[in-house]
C-alpha cells in the first residue's frame, strides 16, 4: 500500500494552513511525520483521510484518489486520532463490535486478536465498562485496540504517545513493527523524537504548511552535518532556523 | 448499516421521550392548554373579523408557509466517532443515510400537514380557494419540503457546488419555494403543483450522481451537531439538558452593571454569580430570548385575563430556568476552598435572581401598560401578581427546590 500526497494544498477554510505539502509512504515503510505545533500535522493527516478536501494537489492510495474511488480509497485505512474519540453511549465491547461491524471482520478470528490486545494493554477486564468514562491513555488504548484489530493496509497514527504509560508505549510500537513486516505502511505524527528516530524508516519535517526537508536520519545528518547527531538537535536546529527566517 | 440506523434512532428516540416527559409535565399541560385554549379563542374570533379580498392575506400566507417549509431538518443521526469507525465503510453509507432521509421526511411532512391543517380556515375565509386547490396546496409543500430535504442530503456529500446543482440551498429551498407559493396563491395552485412534483421527482432521481461522491464527514457531522444544539435548546428552555455545554462571552458592555458588587467576602458568590451568568451565553440565551418572546406577546395581546397569564407564566419560566445555574460552580475545587457559607450562597443567589426577575417584570409591566392602558384592572393584576410571583418564588420556592435538589445529587 502506498501513500503519495503531492503538491497539496489545504486546510480547513479558506486559508490555506498547508502550502504545496509532497512525500509518500511505500510499502511496509513507516514515516515519521515530525513538526511544531502548528506545522499542519494533523492537517496533513486530515486530507489524508478525507476529512478535508484538496484545495489543489492530490493524495493518492495504491494510485487512487478519494474522488476516483471512496470504498476502494477509504477501505485500507485505519486511523488513530491524536484526541481519542469514543462514542458515549457504547461500551469497550460494543466499541470493539463496531470496528469489526465497520471492517466487514470475522467475528471468531477478529475476537481472539481483540483478546490479546485487550490483554496486552490491560484493558480485557473493562469489557463492560464505557471507555468515556476512561482516562485520556486508556481511551487512547482503546482507539489503538480497535485500529490493530483491523487488517488494514495503512495506518494513520496522530502523535500515538502522549498520555500512554510505557509499557503501552513499548507495546505500540512492537505492534507497528510486526505490521511493518506484514508490508503495511504506517504514517506516524509525534513528538517524541528519540523514540521516532529510533522506529521510523524514514521522517517529513514540516514546518509552517511545507516539508522543509525529508529522508532517512543518515541523509538528514549529511544535509546537515553541523547540527548534531540525534533527530532530536537536527529537527530543534531547523525548527530555530525556520523562525528567524 | 441499516441495523445501526435503527439502533441509532431507537437511542434517539428514546432520549427524546426522556426530555418531552419532562417537558410535558403537569403545570406544564395544564398551562398549554390554556394557552392553545386562548390562542384558539383568539383565531376564531379574528375568522369573523375576515373577509375576502384583504390584500395582506395572501402575504401572510406565503411568509407563513415559507419559514413552516424551513422547519424539519435532516437528521442523519451520526456521530462524531463516526468518522473514525465508520471509514472504511464510507460507500455504504448512503444506505444508513438513506434511512435517515426517510424517518426525516416523515417527520417534516407531518409539521407541513399539522401547519397547512392550521392555516386552512385562513386561507378559505380569506381567498375561497376551493378544496381542490387546497389539495393542491398540500400536495406542494410536501413536495417542496422533500426538495429541501433532499438538498440537505447532497449537502452532506462533496460535490463541486455551481448554482443549479441540488445542493444549492438558498436557491432550492427558499427562492423556488417563494416563487410556486407566490403563484399558487395569487395565480394557479394546480400549475404550482406541477412544477413542483417535477422539481421533486428530478432531485430525487439526481440522487445516485451525488451519492458516489466521497462524504464530507466534517460537514455532515457539525450539521448534526447542530441540529441537536437546537433541539436541545429547545427542551433546555424547560430542564436542564447536559449535553448542552457553555460557551461564554466577554460581553464588555455589562462591566458597569457587574462592577457594582463590592470585593467584600461576603459578596464571593454574588460575584460568581453575576458574572456566570452574564457571560454564560446558554443563561443570558435563555434570558433574552425568553424576554423578547414574552414582551412580543403582551404587545400583540390584548384583553382582561391574558396578559396577567402570560406574565406569570413568563416570569416563572425565566426564573426556573436559572434555577441550575446554582449548582454551576459545584464542579470547581476552588468554591470548596473558599471561607464562606450555603447561606451566603443562597442569599447571593436570590439577590441575582431578584435583579433578573424585577428587571423582567418592569419590561413586562411597562409592554402591558402601554398596550392595555385603558383597563386598569389588567394593569393592576398584573404589578399584584408580579409582585407576589417574584416573591414567591425567589424566598419560597427557590429554596425548597434547591434543598430538593441538593438531597437528590447527594
Amino acid at each position: 500500500m502506498t501513500l503519495e500526497v503531492s503538491n497539496l494544498v489545504g486546510g480547513y477554510s479558506q486559508v490555506p494552513v498547508l502550502k504545496d505539502v509532497s512525500f509518500d509512504v511505500k510499502d511496509g515503510e513507516l514515516v515519521g511525520l515530525i513538526g511544531l505545533n502548528g506545522a499542519g500535522k494533523s492537517t496533513t493527516i486530515n486530507h489524508i483521510i478525507g476529512l478535508l478536501t484538496p484545495f489543489k494537489g492530490s493524495v493518492k492510495i495504491n494510485g487512487i484518489t478519494l474522488d476516483e474511488d471512496v470504498k476502494k480509497y477509504k477501505q485500507q485505512i485505519a486511523y488513530i486520532p491524536e484526541a481519542p474519540i469514543v462514542y458515549k453511549e457504547l461500551t469497550l465491547k460494543e466499541h470493539l463490535e463496531m470496528t469489526m461491524l465497520a471492517y466487514n471482520l470475522d467475528q471468531d478470528e477478529s475476537w481472539q486478536r481483540a483478546h490479546q490486545l485487550l490483554k496486552m494493554f490491560r484493558l480485557d477486564n473493562k469489557l463492560d465498562w464505557f471507555p468515556d468514562n476512561f482516562s485520556k491513555g486508556m481511551r487512547q488504548k482503546v482507539m489503538i485496540v480497535c485500529a490493530f484489530l483491523t487488517n488494514a493496509k495503512l495506518f494513520i497514527i496522530d502523535e500515538p504517545f502522549l498520555g500512554l504509560d510505557p509499557l503501552a508505549v513499548n507495546d505500540l510500537l512492537n505492534l507497528i513493527s510486526d505490521r511493518k513486516k506484514q508490508g503495511a505502511s504506517i504514517l506516524m505524527s509525534t513528538h517524541v523524537l528519540d523514540t521516532a528516530q529510533r522506529y521510523c524508516d524514514r521522517f517529513v519535517l514540516l514546518h509552517d504548511g511545507t516539508v522543509r526537508t525529508e529522508g532517512t536520519i543518515e541523509q538528514l545528518r549529511q544535509l546537515f552535518p553541523e547540527a548534531g547527531d540525534s533527530l532530536n538537535d537536527i529537527y530543534l536546529t531547523l525548527a530555530r532556523e525556520g523562525e528567524q527566517s | 448499516m441499516n441495523q445501526l440506523f435503527k439502533r441509532r434512532l431507537v437511542d434517539h428516540l428514546k432520549e427524546m421521550m426522556k426530555y418531552l416527559r419532562l417537558v410535558f409535565n403537569d403545570y406544564f399541560v395544564l398551562a398549554l392548554l390554556f394557552v392553545i385554549g386562548g390562542l384558539g379563542y383568539y383565531y376564531s374570533n379574528a375568522l369573523k373579523q375576515l373577509h375576502t379580498g384583504l390584500w395582506w392575506a395572501p402575504v401572510v400566507i406565503i411568509g407563513i408557509l415559507l419559514v413552516s417549509l424551513q422547519l424539519g431538518r435532516f437528521a442523519t443521526l451520526v456521530q462524531a466517532p463516526d468518522y473514525v469507525f465508520l471509514l472504511p465503510r464510507e460507500s455504504e453509507m448512503v444506505n444508513y443515510l438513506k434511512r435517515g432521509f426517510n424517518y426525516s421526511l416523515g417527520l417534516a411532512w407531518l409539521i407541513q400537514v399539522l401547519i397547512w391543517f392550521l392555516l386552512l380556515p385562513f386561507i378559505q375565509v380569506t381567498t375561497q380557494a376551493s378544496g381542490v386547490n387546497l389539495i393542491s396546496l398540500l400536495a406542494m409543500l410536501i413536495c417542496l419540503k422533500t426538495t429541501w430535504l433532499n438538498t440537505d442530503f447532497a449537502r452532506k456529500y462533496r460535490i463541486k457546488s455551481t448554482w443549479l446543482l441540488r445542493d444549492n440551498r438558498l436557491l432550492w429551498r427558499l427562492i423556488i419555494p417563494a416563487l410556486l407559493l407566490i403563484n399558487a396563491v395569487y395565480f394557479s395552485y394546480l400549475v404550482s403543483l406541477i412544477v413542483a412534483v417535477l422539481i421533486t421527482v428530478d432531485s430525487l432521481l439526481r440522487r445516485p450522481s451525488w451519492t458516489t461522491h466521497s462524504i464530507d464527514w466534517k460537514t455532515m457531522i457539525d450539521d448534526e451537531n447542530s441540529r441537536m444544539h437546537t433541539v436541545y435548546q429547545f427542551f433546555n428552555l424547560f430542564t436542564d439538558v447536559p449535553a448542552i455545554s457553555g460557551s461564554v462571552k466577554r460581553r464588555r458592555y455589562l462591566d458597569g452593571l457587574l462592577r457594582r458588587t463590592k470585593l467584600i467576602p461576603k459578596n464571593t458568590y454574588l460575584y460568581l454569580y453575576s458574572h456566570g451568568i452574564a457571560r454564560d451565553n446558554e443563561m443570558s440565551g435563555l434570558y433574552v430570548r425568553l424576554l423578547v418572546i414574552g414582551t412580543l406577546f403582551l404587545v400583540f395581546i390584548q384583553g382582561e385575563a391574558l396578559p396577567i397569564a402570560l406574565c406569570l407564566l413568563f416570569v416563572y419560566l425565566i426564573g426556573f430556568q436559572m434555577i441550575p445555574f446554582y449548582f454551576h460552580f459545584d464542579d470547581n475545587a476552588f468554591v470548596h476552598i473558599y471561607p464562606v457559607t450555603h447561606q451566603n450562597q443562597m442569599k447571593s443567589f436570590q439577590r441575582v435572581l431578584l435583579v433578573m426577575l424585577g428587571s423582567v417584570a418592569v419590561v413586562f409591566g411597562i409592554a402591558v401598560i402601554a398596550i392595555n392602558y385603558n383597563n386598569p384592572i389588567t394593569i393592576i393584576g398584573v404589578v399584584v401578581g408580579e409582585l407576589i410571583e417574584i416573591w414567591a418564588f425567589i424566598y419560597i420556592y427557590l429554596p425548597r427546590r434547591i434543598a430538593r435538589s441538593q438531597r437528590n445529587r447527594a
